[in-house]
């Protein structure tokens, strides 16, 4: 029964969190909302405070100012002195470290939140024994939660949080552990699991390809805020703000002047002359400001490498939209080459290119940066 | 949804958790046990009427403690030991560690346990021990010399000054100082040495300009441990300083105490001005380690070793002496002197005998006081193993207000002499209406052996906690546990091979403990351990080395089976 993301009740509330360690505010004015059946990720580099805001959520912190609340149920409230216990919270949560306990076997492991519950003996084996199969645990019951391979202490580590039904499940960057491949094979598992379950997820991570392929949406940190909230393919062709730009995916940031501009709205048209050795050429883009960009003020533009459309040719003389350069250095990497273009003599970007074609190092290129794909910042 | 967060806050403005009520708790009653009664001792050295008689307060029993030339000569003598003791234990023991961690001396790991398992010899079976071997008259080593052309008469007498020095560094100086330096050592990173190394210095040169500096602040903050330490014993004195009048400050408080007219303010006076002397050595020590308690070693780097080359068998040869004289010697010699008919007479016809053991093992006496040391370390082990492990839960997992506080309470007993602590709780439990039934009681007996062991034992729990990482407790209270219940199914159960090694360690303490039990047992609750001190007094020699001989090899075991089950060395420091 795949529940539908993005609609339906609020799961999980936070107002205007806030948590500091000493001097630094790890957490400062947090407030977001996660609906129920959705995975929502926290994302952003080390430090920004996404795992402060998960172990808030989780109880395993106290928060300064602010208020959390859990369907319908406020559980931490700073202004209140209202907090209320892990134990009491009904979340589910897998820890980077798994925190498998090595004392008990994987049924034991699993077993243990059913135990608290008071659930009987009979309903917790058959519970168990669905949650295991579901992830492919089936038959390692008995072994030693410590003794199983790093993709198996995951799903272990799942199963326990799953097994009774939390409201909401945690995930605190917990594929780091693991390598290229099963991270990739568990993300899916995941996300599989949850379309099934119709669980809602909140989770933790500084690996953008993790938090854009997992994610319905996503709130990017930086400083113990939120910098923007949306979903994926939002943020990746529309962030708000240059921070969320560069850390999502690669970017391309060339700075001109504004020459002319269509209206003070984001996303209108708004052409801007470059400077510097791309002297002479204009490319066109939206912006990206509510406030109107004056002809003549500083600006930058960006677009996402995969975006430039990239043809041969030295054709003499510029057009608009587009800018000349000339292969550098070329490597191969298998399914594609990675080239080193420079613009205009000093200037480099990185771009990748097809193998339909036979590039050359020394090659002239020519680069379309087609208006729709480029966003303009005020400098 | 207004009106459920309305209930959920009727609880009012304050949030009185459960675990912060707990928290206090403990550290109240920990408090009650430890700084309450040195506070009491503090007073009383104020308070100059005889007991018996309403209280008058004067300043009597400072003037006694300064003034009269006893008691002035007993701090002299204090700081004169344990000056020597440090001077001659500590490059030693540097020396030894730096061996056994940073060269390739044949038989490291089995020396370094056997500095452990002489760590745990009682000072008063090793006093005995060496009195067999250096008694002025009869002394095995003195009888031995005295055969030698030229040598009138035998050179060494363990009742002296130098004596008591000697037993001194091979019980409580040398040994510790090598467990704990000797990790400390190992866990120094390679690279330094190695640096120096390519730079151009020798071994010998490395170690003395690089290792040994860098090592510094540890060497340092065992240095005081040590000096700490060296203020616990006091049967050493009692034993080898009392023929020859040589008194300590805490033989003195004794001898002020056990005689028909206790002189209270005199002795608590004493206790008070060694206290104070103390208080530097603890801030220092404190201060040294801040920090550096909590950092682990990750393994990263290389642990490399240096070849000693052709110092390589001297060394060994050098190092397994001091085996022989810190753990060979007494432990046989122990042994041996319990089959004598005459104890330290070797010379007599037909020496041995089974006498010994016969008259104590049948002795009422004896089976009294092995059923007191029996119920007493049992109860003590158990009581330490949830105490020790609630303290260290606390300083290290919780978030409570209080628990810098309850760290350097629970530290505190390490700096106070066993003597002055058994003398605090002493009237503790004798000023203290509701407690005052307890005198007398395997109870008061088993309260001095957790505060004694209390040091140790949360530090063990403490660094094997700090191992375990906070994330198997916090997955079991989002699982739905509460706080009571990770730590009985969690904690508890992650621990237990720590903790059975703290309950070991804190039996064997307590068996063999004299300092903090000599001023608190009466004939009804006297354990064996001060029933050899009873029985030297007599001058029963032959049975108070039986006695010494039973615990030394409890002793033993129970430190075989703790490193067994698994306690590192490491786990000290």
């Amino acid at each position: 029964m795949p529940a539908q993301p993005g609609g339906g009740e609020t799961v999980l509330a936070l107002d205007r969190v806030s948590k500091r360690f000493g001097e630094a505010a790890a957490v400062d004015s947090v407030s977001l909302a996660i609906r129920r059946g959705e995975i929502f990720t926290l994302l952003g580099p080390s430090g920004c405070g996404k795992t402060t805001t998960l172990r808030l959520v989780a109880g395993l912190e106290q928060p300064d100012g602010g208020e959390i609340t859990l369907r319908d149920r406020v559980v931490a409230s700073a202004a209140r002195r209202l907090f209320v216990a892990p134990n009491r919270r009904n979340l589910g949560m897998v820890f980077q470290s798994y925190a498998v306990w090595p004392h008990m076997t994987v049924f034991e492991n699993v077993a243990y939140p059913l135990e608290l519950r008071g659930l009987p003996r009979a309903a917790v084996r058959e519970k168990v024994a669905r949650v295991l199969d579901l992830v492919g645990l089936g038959g390692t019951e008995t072994r030693p939660g410590t003794l199983l391979s790093g993709g198996q202490m995951q799903r272990l580590a799942l199963c326990r949080a799953l097994v009774y039904e939390p409201d909401l499940l945690l995930l605190d960057e917990p594929f780091s552990n693991l390598d290229a491949k099963l991270r990739e094979q568990m993300r899916m598992e995941v996300k599989l699991l949850q379309r099934r379950l119709g669980i809602t997820v909140l989770f933790v991570t500084h690996d953008q390809v993790e938090a854009l392929s997992l994610s319905d949406r996503i709130a990017v940190m930086h400083r113990g805020r939120v910098e923007q909230v949306g979903a994926p393919r939002a943020l990746y062709e529309q962030p708000a703000s240059a921070f969320v730009r560069d850390f999502l995916g690669q970017t391309v940031v060339l700075t001109g002047r504004v020459t002319a501009t269509a209206a003070a709205r984001v996303g209108a048209r708004v052409t801007v002359a470059m400077n510097g050795p791309l002297t002479g050429c204009t490319l066109a883009g939206r912006s990206t400001s509510a406030a109107p960009l004056a002809p003549g003020a500083a600006a930058t533009i960006a677009i996402r490498p995969e975006d430039i459309r990239v043809a041969p040719g030295d054709a003499a003389g510029s057009e608009p939209d587009h800018l000349l350069g000339t292969i550098e250095t070329l490597s191969f990497v298998g399914d594609r080459y990675e080239a080193r273009v420079a613009l205009g003599g000093e200037h480099c970007i990185v771009l990748l290119l097809t193998r339909t074609r036979e590039w050359r190092e020394g090659e002239g290129v020519r680069l379309g940066f087609p208006p729709e794909m480029v966003s303009v910042w005020p400098a | 949804m207004a009106g459920v967060t309305a209930v959920l806050a009727a609880p009012g403005p304050r949030r009185l958790e459960l675990q912060t009520v707990l928290c206090t708790v403990v550290l109240a009653a920990v408090a009650l046990c430890v700084v309450f009664p040195l506070l009491l001792v503090a007073l009383q050295s104020l308070q100059v009427a005889p007991p018996g008689q309403p209280a008058r307060y004067g300043l009597d029993g400072w003037r006694a403690a300064l003034g009269e030339p006893g008691l002035r000569a007993a701090l002299l003598n204090t700081l004169a030991v344990t000056f020597v003791r440090q001077l001659i234990s500590l490059p030693l023991a540097v020396l030894v560690a730096w061996l056994l961690a940073r060269t390739d001396l044949p038989g490291r790991a089995w020396i370094e346990f056997a500095f452990w398992a002489a760590f745990f010899l009682p000072p008063f079976t090793v006093t005995l021990s060496w009195i067999l071997l250096l008694d002025p008259e009869y002394g095995l080593v003195n009888t031995a010399l005295a055969r030698l052309p030229f040598v009138t008469s035998g050179p060494f007498n363990i009742y002296s000054f130098w004596g008591i020095v000697w037993v001194h560094v091979l019980t409580g100086s040398l040994t510790v100082k090598v467990i704990l330096l000797t990790p400390a050592f190992r866990n120094m990173n390679a690279a330094f040495e190695e640096a120096s190394r390519v730079a151009g210095a020798g071994t010998l040169r490395t170690a003395l300009r690089i290792t040994v500096p860098v090592m510094a602040p540890a060497i340092l903050s065992v240095l005081l441990l040590g000096t700490m330490v060296s203020l616990q014993t006091f049967e050493v004195e009692q034993v080898l300083g009392l023929p020859f009048r040589f008194f300590v400050f805490s033989t003195t408080i004794y001898d002020l105490l056990v005689t028909r007219v206790p002189r209270y303010d005199a002795a608590t006076a004493l206790a008070v001005l060694i206290l104070a002397a103390m208080l530097p050595l603890v801030f220092a020590q404190q201060w040294l380690t801040r920090g550096r308690r909590y950092t682990t070693v990750t393994g990263q780097f290389q642990r490399r070793v240096h070849p000693l080359g052709r110092w390589r068998a001297p060394a060994a040869v050098f190092v397994m002496a001091l085996v022989v004289i810190v753990l060979g010697a007494p432990v046989v010699f122990a042994v041996l002197g319990t089959f004598m008919k005459l104890f330290g007479f070797f010379h007599v016809p037909d020496p041995w005998t089974l006498a010994n053991w016969q008259t104590v093992l049948t002795d009422d006496l004896f089976l009294r006081s092995l059923h007191n040391t029996l119920v007493l370390s049992i109860g003590t082990a158990v009581a330490a193993i949830v105490v020790h492990s609630l303290i260290a839960y606390i300083i290290v997992r919780t978030s409570y207000a209080g628990r810098r506080l309850l760290d350097f309470v629970s530290w505190l007993p390490f700096t106070v002499p066993g003597i002055i602590l058994g003398l605090a709780l002493l009237w503790l439990f004798l000023g203290v209406s509701f407690l005052r039934p307890l005198y007398g009681t395997a109870t008061l007996l088993i309260v001095a052996g957790v505060i004694a062991g209390m040091p140790l034992g949360v530090q063990i729990i403490r660094s094997g906690l700090l191992q375990l990482g906070g994330e198997l407790e916090e997955a079991s209270r989002t699982a739905g546990a509460s706080w009571w219940t990770t730590y009985r199914r969690i904690v508890l159960r992650l621990m237990a091979p720590t903790l059975i090694a703290v309950g070991m360690i804190t039996f064997v303490g307590a068996a063999r403990n004299i300092g903090n039990f000599a001023l608190l047992t009466t004939s009804a609750n006297r354990p064996l351990s001060i029933l050899q001190l009873d029985y030297v007094a007599q001058r029963k020699l032959e049975e108070a080395v039986v006695v010494a001989c039973i615990i030394m090899l409890v002793s033993l075991a129970g430190a075989l089976l703790a490193r067994l089950i698994g306690l590192r060395s490491g786990g000290l420091g």
